[in-house]
């Protein structure tokens, strides 16, 4: 207790309240400098994302946008049904290059009426040489799409290509035309006469999303409908596989396992797993899923697999730690009335872990959506114009991923694929933000606040 | 309080619990030696003694929740109504249904009050249909002296309730599965004396019909609500006899230290 020998402090030598001592002053200026350290941190960090996010959105946005010139054409039955059956077989049987000459008739006739508008520059040939490469293409889906068109005059719609395109967006120049063997500055000015003509505009592009990807030299057909189906047919796998299998075995482990050499092995390797870089997973994936196992290459089910593998820890971490925070009081009172270890943990403790389950698992899931490196290595990255079917078949067809297939346009030489790339991101960045969202509002929904 | 007739009575009750030569280990570490005692129907019997005496964990042996710490060992012989609560046969689920139990700090279930009440019989099976669990639930609430504070919001969460009404309703619950022995440990410890009073006053009811076996750190709370006193003393039961007696004249000298505050 007190020591009486001690003196103790007499009363402090009176000191104004009003005016704050040497030391207190330095307390306070400490607190000062920490609070502003603390702002300057965030303000970095804000700066950085909104630098980050113009950049992106500045450079992305256009991609959702395509130029299109408008053209009347006569969808000739001598050509695309010789026999008249409007059979889409037969229909089907005609080649993509026939379709040539209704296009050339079609885009004459837009020379002529512009040219009498005054636009005497205007050639069909120069026209020609403005719209894409898949034109031919574009036309045969809409023949195929809708038969009974056939031998009617309609309004199409033919895709740029991409010099024109990025003319209207306001980033190839009569100067960089100048240097470029793929336009000339005649066609630019025809695309301006063309505008005024009211035969060309840039509109909102669906097939951005939905269009397969397109070949080296056509940038305006290139889409991320593939890419889309692959990352969510991935995402599927990893929701369906990573989530039961990570929360039992969290389970057991938190609840069930005695504490032994055993479980502190497996969670010491646990930990460790959620620290292996994503390429050696690839590997793994190749060796075990393709090599041994003969799944086929570029498929879902293979990058899924993966990506499952990949995600099992951190959901495993996530679920254990939110399981260690539930009370122990509610264990108690479970088992004090005579519940089973399995009912205390299915009836109380699992409901009050769910909501930092599901957090746990959408983050996951985040980084699995994001993950490019394992996918390269399982040959996620090739070229795929083809729409895998339906789960469960589509899973075992080719397909690539959104993050994948932002590496394949930065690969590509023409800077059209810029705005593509920047674009894909975007569209990955808003399936993050709506899973997040999807997070938050089950957190809501789960969470009881009682 | 209790006059030495009711003292009396009380010895001629049933035993429940016949507990010989108990030891219990956590690890290396000895924590309860050669506990012998035999604890009555329809008495409150309670356990007091300086912090860390093992006291809450001998109580915890009796309904078998030291089986959740993996290092806690359990050694001799405990008997309800003559048979061994420790035999392999035993399925410490069916235990604890008889063997209810209400702990040191209140812990609802973040549900209803209904489904805290209702959640015992519900996974034992105990009622036919809801008529009959609401008829289970009312009663255990009117038993646990909460009926008439909560009647009105049975459904609201029972996380909401005050400490000691809390409290209450965790003595509902444990009485909702129809045990035969209650065990609380410290059961006021976190409630104030207004509170502490309602549960006493409730402890003494439930004596009717149940063995009561209850912690305490308090010596005026054992004095007020148990007819018999054990005293335990690192580890080992020093004394256990009636609670006149213990609290008058006890026979041993570590005994009378304790209550009279010359230790612990």
């Amino acid at each position: 207790m007190t020591d009486a020998a001690m003196p103790l402090a007499g009363p402090a030598p009176a000191k104004s309240l009003h005016q704050p001592d040497a030391r207190t002053r330095k307390r306070n200026a400490a607190e000062r400098r920490f609070r502003l350290y603390g702002m300057a941190a965030v303000s970095a960090g804000l700066v950085a994302l909104v630098v980050l996010l113009t950049s992106i959105l500045s450079q992305g946005l256009p991609a959702f946008q395509q130029t299109y010139i408008e053209a009347e054409i006569y969808l000739d039955p001598a050509i695309l049904d010789p026999n008249g059956t409007r059979d889409p077989e037969e229909i089907s049987k005609v080649l993509t290059f026939s379709y040539k000459p209704m296009i050339e008739d079609s885009l004459t006739s837009v020379a002529e009426r512009l040219q009498g508008q005054g636009a005497s520059e205007l050639t069909p040939a120069m026209l020609a040489g403005m719209i894409s490469g898949a034109a031919n293409a574009q036309l045969r889906d809409y023949v195929l799409a809708n038969p009974e068109e056939i031998g009617q005059t309609v309004e199409f719609e033919f895709l740029t290509n991409a010099r024109i395109d990025q003319y209207m967006k306001g980033k190839v120049t009569r100067e960089s035309a100048a240097l470029d063997s793929k336009v000339d500055v005649a066609q630019l000015n025809a695309a301006d006469a063309l505008v005024e003509g009211g035969a060309m505009e840039t509109r909102f592009n669906w097939d951005f999303i939905t269009a397969p990807d397109a070949s080296e030299n056509r940038p305006e057909a290139a889409g991320l409908g593939v890419a889309l189906l692959g990352s969510l047919y991935m995402m599927l796998i990893v929701l369906f596989l990573a989530l039961p299998i990570g929360v039992a075995a969290s389970i057991y482990l938190e609840e069930f396992a005695k504490k032994n050499v055993w479980t502190d092995i497996i969670e010491v390797n646990i930990s460790n797993l959620a620290a292996v870089p994503s390429i050696v997973f690839g590997i793994l994936g190749l060796a075990i899923f393709i090599n041994w196992m003969h799944l086929p290459n570029s498929a879902p089910i293979v990058g899924g697999l993966v990506l499952t593998l990949m995600t099992l820890p951190t959901i495993i971490i996530a679920t254990r730690a939110s399981l260690k925070a539930v009370p122990p009081s509610i264990r108690d009172a479970a088992l004090g009335v005579g519940a089973s270890k399995m009912q205390a943990v299915f009836h109380h403790v699992l409901p009050l872990a769910a909501p930092g389950i599901l957090t746990g698992t959408i983050i996951g899931l985040a980084q699995a959506l994001g993950e490019t490196a394992p996918l390269l290595l399982i040959g996620m990255v090739a070229f795929v114009r083809d729409y895998p079917d339906a789960p469960p078949g589509g899973l075992f067809e080719p397909a690539t991923g959104l993050p994948v297939q932002v590496y394949n346009f930065t690969q590509r030489a023409d800077p059209a694929f810029v705005e593509r790339a920047s674009g894909a991101i975007i569209v990955l960045l808003v399936f993050l933000v709506v899973m997040n969202l999807i997070a938050i509002i089950l957190r809501r929904r789960f969470e009881r606040r009682w | 309080m209790y006059d030495t007739n009711e003292a009396k009575t009380a010895v001629q009750n049933d035993v429940k619990f016949h507990c010989s030569d108990v030891q219990v280990y956590y690890g290396e570490s000895h924590a309860i030696k050669d506990v012998s005692i035999e604890l009555l129907d329809n008495t409150v019997t309670a356990f007091i003694g300086p912090s860390g005496c093992g006291k809450s964990t001998f109580l915890r042996c009796l309904n078998r929740m030291n089986d959740t710490i993996d290092i806690c060992r359990v050694e001799g012989k405990i008997d309800l109504d003559g048979e061994d609560i420790y035999d392999s046969r035993v399925d410490p689920v069916q235990l604890r249904a008889r063997v209810g139990m209400v702990f040191q700090k209140p812990n609802p279930f973040p549900k209803s009050i209904y489904d805290n009440v209702a959640y015992g019989p519900r996974i034992h099976g105990l009622t036919k249909n809801k008529a009959e669990l609401d008829e289970v639930v009312e009663s255990s609430l009117r038993k646990a002296a909460i009926w008439n504070e909560v009647k009105d919001r049975l459904h609201a969460p029972g996380t909401g309730l005050s400490g000691g009404q809390q409290q209450r309703l965790c003595i509902a619950r444990a009485i909702a599965t129809a045990p035969e022995v209650l065990l609380m440990d410290e059961p006021c410890s976190a409630l104030d004396p207004i509170a502490t009073a309602q549960v006493e006053e409730l402890i003494d009811e439930l004596r009717e019909s149940y063995s009561v076996v209850i912690v305490t750190h308090s010596m005026q709370q054992a004095a007020r609500v148990s007819q018999k006193t054990a005293f335990f003393h690192l580890g080992v039961m020093v004394e256990y006899d009636e609670t006149t007696k213990i609290f008058t004249n006890p026979s041993d000298q570590r005994t009378q230290d304790y209550i009279t505050g010359r230790f612990g």
